[in-house]
Formats: C-alpha cells, structure tokens, sequence
C-alpha cells in the first residue's frame, strides 16, 4: 500500500467529519420527533428543528471549503485543514452547547456526547489544540449552566424526562461539571496518548518501508550488473566454442569435439538461465511498462506458432481457440506473447509424447480470460502452492527436466501482475496442469502503466 | 561487395578475434578497436564499408554514442551500423524496435550477443549490398 501523505490524509479526515455531521444533523431532528410525539418530553421543536437547519447550512459552507482547498490536490495546504478542523470542532461544540440550551441544559444526557469531540480532535488535531478544543467546551457548556443558573438565560426543563428542573440544584450542577470537565480532558489524554504512538509507529513502519525498498532496489541494480558481466564472458565463450563446434576453424578429433560440443551445450543453458535473471530483475528495476492497444488474437497464435514445431516433435496436440467476441486490449503485446509463450512451452516440456496442450481465450465481465491446460506429468499437490517462487522447481519436473531455471513462471506472475491481472494454476499430478490468466480489458487508448 | 572493410569496436579482444575470424572466412578485411576514441580514429584512417559496434565499452552507452556521432557525419552516414550486444531490454524500453529510428538509435541492425555466424554473415552481406545499390545501409 502507498503511503498517503500527511495533508491528504488530513483532508480526508475533515470530509468523514462532514459525513459524520450529516448523521448528526438526521439524529437530532429523529430524536426532537421521536421524544416529543413519542415519549411526550417537552421540547423546544421549533429552535430544534432551526440548529439541525443551521448545522445543514454550516455542513455545506465546510464542504464547499473543503472542495475548494481539495481543488490544488496533492499541493493541498496541511496547515489550512488543519484550520477548516479546528473550525468544524469548534462549531460542533458550539452548536451542541446551543442545542442542549433548548433541551434541558444540564439535564440533558446527552452533555456527554462532547466526549466525542474530543476523541475526534484528539485524532486529527494537534494534543494542545485537542486541550484547547476541551476547555473551550468546558468554559462554553460552564458559562450556559452559569447563566441558566443565574437566570440571566431561559431555562428549558425537559419534563418528561427528568422529574423536576435540576439548574438551580447546586450539588447536582457542580457534580455533573465536575464529571464532565474531567471525562473531557480524560478522554483527550487518553486518546492523544493512544493516537500519537500509532502515529510513531506508523512512521516507523513507513521509513523501514521506504529503508527496505531502497535496499531492493540496490540489490537489483547489483544483480543486474553482474548479470550482465557474467553475460558478456559467457557470450564470447559461447561463441569462441561456437567457432570449433560449428568447424569454422577446422576440424578437430572426435574425442576433443565431443568435450567441446558439451561444454558449448551447458555454456548456452547457463547464459540462458543468466538471459532470464536478467530479463526479470531489468523488469523488478523498470517501473515503467510500455502499453498499446493489441490484438490478444493474433498475440495467442504467435505464441501457438512459436512453439509448434517443439509440440510436433513430440507428437503433442496442439489446440488453440480464441473466442470470436475477443477484443484488442491494453498493455504491452511483447511481454504478453512471452508468457503466453513460456506457459506453452512448460506445457509441452511437461507433457508426454501424443499428450494435448490447449490454449483458451474467452471473455470475462471486465476481463480476458486466457486458459492454458496440458495432459502432462502435473504439480505435485504439496508444491503448488510455491511453483510461482523464483528458482522453485517442482521435484517431478526437475527428473524430467535437469536445466529449467525455475523464474519463468515468477516472470509470468510479475507480467500479468503488472497488467493488473491474475494468474493462478490447478494441478493432479500424473494427469495434467491447468494454468488461467486474467487480464483487464483496460481502456483502448494507449498509456504508460 | 567482395573485400569490403568491416570495423570492429568492441572491449572484448576474445570477441573481436571470433568476429574477425567469422568475417575473414568470408574474405573480408577487417580492422578492429577496443574503444570508443580508438574506434572513431580508425574509423576516419581506414573508411571502412561497415561497423559493428558493441553497446556497452568502457561507458554503458560509448555504442550508442558512437552510432550517433557516426550518422550525424556526413562523411559516415551512409556506412551501415550494426549493433552488436549482451544488453538485453527488449521488456520495457524496447530499444530494439527502434534500431532503424534515425534520431533515437541509429544504427541500421540489432544483434544479440553471441550472434550466430550465419546471422551475422547474412546481415553483413545484406547491409552491404544495399549499400552498393542505395548508397546507404538502412
């Protein structure tokens, strides 16, 4: 998973507070209905009714800011969000100590629900703007207790609920502002005490991320230069050997020859093996894969051509059927054919003289399924699970095979990965292996995934 | 073309003495360098009819570079070029496609190293005659 950025995270915090606001505002003009026709307490509906209007309109004005800020994308200012939030948490506790006003002020229970302020500031805000947002609750929810008490504000009772008026018991007023004050300023302890280590190891995790990558990276690079070193002294023994074996110097005696034939033989398997480690750590290294628009056709039949002649060799079956309604599609028409390709020739190298080998094309709801299947020695049931590791071989096909390098099926994963695909396989042993591909149909323009 | 000059910049002197060998068979005369600055001054002293070239000398693109600065002169830019490499990208960066492509990588054949002897005598043999007929390599 990429890690988001700071500011982006912290401006999609603001637009979930939104969200959560809407549930608030639908709460409270539920809960006026519902305790006033239902439950038969005494409210205030129409003031009611009036702050959860209010509080649609602020909802809109933050949203209408948000998107506006939202507008500059990964440019968006941490620091005004940041400010859009304190706003939004300050307002809410406004509001809500309003709200409480005109429905029993400290009678009500629902004084409590400041508690999640806090926890929210606690979340997104810094921990002394978090004991900032608590006092100013504590002094905002303290001064409407205060004046209700003094009678210099109306008082609400919410008869219906509480048996008689309470804001004037001082006990009562001074417990619950006690409890209050200190739940509040627990809660943002609490949850900043919670919040700032997840963020520490949230950072820890993103740097050793970010360590580890950089470490692969450089291995790649290590890889990919002493492969293609290896490579170099490979490709002229190869062909200093290739000059004997193919007489362009003259003949030699038999006796010589034939060491000579041999080494030339396992010089070309081990630069094969040096060509495919290459080719995959070149492609680990390359972010960038090249796309067009292609035919998936005519890709599937090249492959099918390419390996022919090694499946007449053995007597092998050859089948082919790509669905008519088959489409072109996106994404880089050499790397596909080569999978297509290296699927194929496991298939035939796998399966026994007069066997069949099948490749399927059909579609799926947003993709091409490709379906790859032989009647060959299989994958035993233990191994499956590893045949996509790089240098896994399986134990039945490394008796049947000495030289495979075990990375084909690990380029073919990184391949079809790469395009957004799957690829997974099915096996019984001694009876056949089925492989299935999925790519994407992806747009039809060209693009560089 | 009958003993047409071929040259031969590579940093591998193993290399060059089987490319040599391959290409003298077939009576051609052959001059060799192990560099890019070598390459370039031999190349001005013997005019020669072809070049191969490796990609990769003492710099991971000294092939490249002399391809370029061969074919913006006017006195080389007809001589075919043909590249001759270990460097294998064809996933990704696909350069091979471009062999042909004047700005990019003008050279006028890609070849994989070791190249088969066959190959590399037809594609000599091809270069050169078009050449002959064309007055230029592509």
């Amino acid at each position: 998973m990429e890690p988001v950025s700071e500011n982006i995270r912290l401006l999609k915090r603001a637009y979930w507070l939104i969200r959560l606001r809407w549930i608030a505002i639908v709460f409270v003009g539920a809960a006026t209905y519902v305790s006033s026709n239902f439950l038969e307490i005494e409210l205030q509906n129409a003031a009611l009714y009036s702050i959860a209007i209010l509080l649609a309109m602020f909802n809109i004005s933050v949203l209408l800011l948000l998107n506006h800020f939202a507008k500059r994308g990964n440019e968006v200012s941490h620091v005004a969000v940041k400010k859009i939030i304190n706003i939004q948490i300050s307002t809410d506790l406004l509001i809500l100590t309003v709200l409480l006003h005109f429905s029993g002020g400290i009678e009500n229970p629902f004084v409590f629900y400041f508690i999640f302020h806090m926890i929210i500031a606690s979340i997104l805000l810094s921990l002394w703007d978090s004991y900032l947002q608590a006092t100013f609750a504590v002094l905002v929810f303290g001064l409407l207790v205060l004046l209700e008490y003094l009678q210099l504000i109306p008082h609400y009772c919410l008869r219906g609920f509480t048996p008689n008026c309470l804001y004037r018991n001082k006990l009562y007023i001074l417990g619950t502002l006690f409890v209050f004050t200190t739940a509040l300023y627990l809660a943002v302890y609490m949850a900043s005490y919670i919040s700032v280590r997840l963020k520490r190891t949230e950072r820890a995790y993103i740097h050793a991320n970010m360590l580890l990558q950089e470490k692969d990276h450089i291995k790649n690079e290590y890889v990919l230069r002493v492969t293609h070193d290896i490579k170099a002294h490979l490709a002229t023994i190869q062909s200093c050997l290739g000059m004997v074996v193919n007489k362009v110097v003259g003949p030699i005696g038999d006796k010589p020859a034939e060491f000579i034939d041999r080494a030339h033989i396992r010089t070309i398997k081990l630069k094969n093996f040096v060509d495919t480690l290459l080719k995959l750590t070149q492609m680990r290294l390359n972010d960038k894969l090249e796309t067009d628009v292609f035919q998936l056709r005519e890709t599937v039949h090249n492959a099918v051509t390419a390996v022919s002649t090694k499946a007449e060799e053995k007597s092998i079956t050859l089948n082919c059927d790509v669905k008519p309604s088959i489409d072109k599609i996106c994404g880089n028409q050499f790397s596909i054919e080569e999978v297509f390709t290296n699927l194929l020739h496991n298939a035939i190298r796998y399966t026994p003289e007069k066997g069949t080998v099948i490749i399927n094309a059909k579609n799926g709801k947003s993709c091409v399924v490709i379906e790859i299947a032989d009647t060959g020695i299989g994958i035993p049931a233990d191994e499956i699970g590893d045949v996509f590791d790089e240098f896994f071989r399986a134990s039945n096909a490394r008796k049947v095979h000495r030289d495979g390098t075990g990375l084909g099926l690990s380029i073919a994963k990184y391949i079809v990965e790469r395009h957004g695909g799957k690829i997974w396989v099915d096996s019984i042993k001694d009876t056949g292996t089925k492989f299935w591909i999925t790519l994407p149909k992806g747009s039809q323009q060209k693009q560089t995934a | 073309m009958t003993n047409a000059k071929i040259m031969i910049v590579d940093d591998d002197p193993d290399y060059i003495k089987v490319v040599k060998t391959i290409l003298e068979k077939e009576k051609y005369i052959v001059v060799s360098a192990g560099d890019k600055t070598e390459g370039m001054n031999k190349i001005k002293a013997e005019k020669p009819d072809l070049a191969i070239l490796d990609v990769m000398m003492d710099a991971w693109q000294d092939g490249f570079e002399m391809s370029r600065q061969l074919k913006k002169d006017p006195e080389y830019k007809n001589m075919p070029v043909i590249m001759l490499t270990a460097v294998e990208n064809r996933t990704g960066i696909g350069f091979k496609s471009s062999a042909g492509d004047p700005t990019w990588l003008p050279v006028d054949v890609f070849l994989d190293k070791p190249v088969e002897p066959d190959i590399l005598l037809s594609e000599v043999k091809k270069l050169l005659s078009n050449k002959a007929e064309n007055g230029t390599g592509i």
